[in-house]
């Protein structure tokens, strides 16, 4: 199926982690025909090596380093993107993590504010950087990455995780509401566990294995799997698609 | 992208009416690799045009006729579309339809149309889906996609017992999604926006469209609320249910994905 990427030029943050979903989304995106993927990461190295892999597939790639908190990196990532190929048609936000696995009652604000800066402020500082340039077009579709724990009460992933990515999914549909007039959408991929460096601890796909024994699918998620959502949202094929969550989660989260 | 329906037979309900969601996921299912497509719809004439639309697309399809508010009918269909190509990988439950008139309040209907309205869009779509389902089990292998409705979030469409009904599809979505998970059965549903299909024909119950200045007048009033700015069409909801039938998608279960250009979040 043809998923209308072609020419079109992709921005993935978080895409330096070789086991994660931004590498394997950058790949993706770069596959189904886009013209250049953008990746950045704040491990400069990391991007690197995905842009490689990239420019493998015949695509143009360029690696920007970012700390997508701070807003003066996300601007000149932005700015370094636009330079290169005067457009972004395509915003997948990945980049974030834990932050912080202390519960809510025994922290700080100091420590909430880890979460809700690394997951909510970060995204919403792309999307701010990158609106101008899609608003012009009057074309755009942008992916946040959301979390399955927003759902899931016994995560253990730390409270404030799961409300940052709640955070996420609210952003998701303003953005959706506020850009639609704009020709811009805005969707969110909530992914169950996964073998990613969210998990710790050497062998994660055992961990997340452990995790899938509520799963009624009965295994955790993969790389691939999110790939796959995540560039359904970004391609013309869910145009008429925005404001949506949607939970890759093997029914772990029905509701 | 290869969607890895190489080899898959699909059934999808309600794929008579030339103008609705149900033919268009049939042809796509069948242009995207299917390798059979039977089409089904209360109205035998009207469905036999889809399978021949669907052959010429050089993919196998048979149209059966059958009421799916009828056990026996449904049975029979199933049985008719698994005796021909042996199996079913696919089933796109499409049939349903809007059986009271627009604005009439809920109490003011009588008992027998909220009755007949679960009938159809939900228990018709909960038979297809036990018939279909013991042969998804079978192969530890299936992708089933409900047509829900945003409607089921919009209280001004005037639509409450259809709504109502539709809210069901997505509950039993859910249901049936965490039910089968374990026996690889993935249902997840789709809940489309107000589209130029056969429903508004079924809400005048026959009356001629209004002129077009009005209708032009109607449909601008609606917009206000899709913030994307224009209708759904039958291609947008083609492409979402043939996504989530195909293996692209084989870790979603149990969802709900709204198709209305941003009206239902």
């Amino acid at each position: 199926m043809d998923l209308g990427l072609k020419g079109k030029v992709a921005l993935v943050t978080g895409a330096g982690s070789q086991i994660g979903f931004g590498k394997q989304i950058a790949l993706l995106l770069a596959k189904e025909g886009c013209d250049a993927v953008a990746v950045t990461d704040i491990n400069l190295d990391d991007a690197k090596l995905t842009m490689e892999e990239i420019k493998k597939i015949g695509k143009k790639s360029i690696a920007v380093k970012a700390d997508i908190t701070n807003p003066a990196d996300v601007a000149i990532l932005i700015k370094k993107v636009v330079d290169e190929y005067k457009r972004i048609d395509v915003l997948c936000n990945v980049a974030g993590g834990i932050a912080s696995r202390v519960p809510y009652d025994q922290g700080k604000p100091e420590d909430w504010d880890k979460d809700i800066r690394l997951n909510l402020y970060s995204i919403m500082l792309t999307c701010q950087s990158v609106l101008p340039n899609m608003r012009e077009k009057k074309a755009g579709a942008i992916v946040n990455i959301g979390s399955g724990s927003t759902r899931m009460y016994s995560h253990g992933t730390g409270n404030t995780y799961a409300i940052s990515k709640a955070g996420v999914d609210t952003f998701t549909k303003q953005l959706a509401f506020n850009e639609a007039k704009n020709g811009i959408r805005c969707n969110c991929v909530a992914p169950g566990p996964a073998p990613t460096n969210f998990i710790p601890g050497p062998d994660k796909q055992a961990m997340v294995n452990m995790l899938a024994k509520t799963i009624p699918m009965g295994r955790g998620a993969t790389q691939t799997d999110i790939a796959n959502a995540t560039i359904f949202f970004a391609s013309d094929l869910s145009s008429y698609v925005t404001g949506a969550v949607l939970h890759v989660s093997g029914g772990s989260v029905l509701d | 992208m290869d969607l890895g329906f190489k080899g898959k037979i699909a059934l999808v309900t309600g794929a008579g009416s030339q103008v609705g969601f149900g033919k268009e996921t049939a042809l796509l299912l069948a242009k995207e690799g299917c390798e059979a497509v039977a089409v089904t719809d209360v109205n035998l004439e009207d469905v036999k045009k889809t399978a021949e639309a669907v052959k010429k697309l050089g993919c196998k399809s048979i149209a059966i006729g059958a009421d799916i508010t009828k056990k026996t009918e449904v049975d029979a269909m199933v049985k008719r579309a698994v005796d021909e190509y042996g199996k079913i990988d696919i089933l796109c439950n499409v049939a349903g339809a809007i059986l009271h008139k627009d604005y009439v309040p809920l109490d003011e209907q009588k008992y027998e149309t909220w009755s007949k309205q679960i009938d159809l869009n939900l228990f018709g779509t909960m038979y297809v889906t036990r018939a279909v389902i013991p042969h998804m089990r079978k192969q530890k292998h299936g992708a089933i996609v409900n047509i829900g409705s945003g409607s089921t979030h919009q209280y001004s469409m005037g639509v409450g017992m259809y709504a109502i009904s539709k809210y069901a599809i997505d509950l039993f979505t859910k249901q049936l999604a965490y039910q089968e998970g374990k026996n690889g059965i993935r249902c997840n549903c789709i809940a489309p926006g107000p589209a130029p299909t056969n429903f508004g024909a079924v809400l005048r119950e026959g009356a001629p469209p209004p002129p077009p200045e009005q209708m032009k007048k109607m449909r601008d009033a609606m917009l206000v609320a899709f913030p994307l700015g224009r209708m759904g069409t039958a291609t947008d909801i083609a492409n979402i249910t043939v996504i989530m039938a195909s293996e692209a998608t084989n870790y979603i279960t149990g969802q709900v994905i709204q198709v209305s250009g941003g009206n239902v979040m």
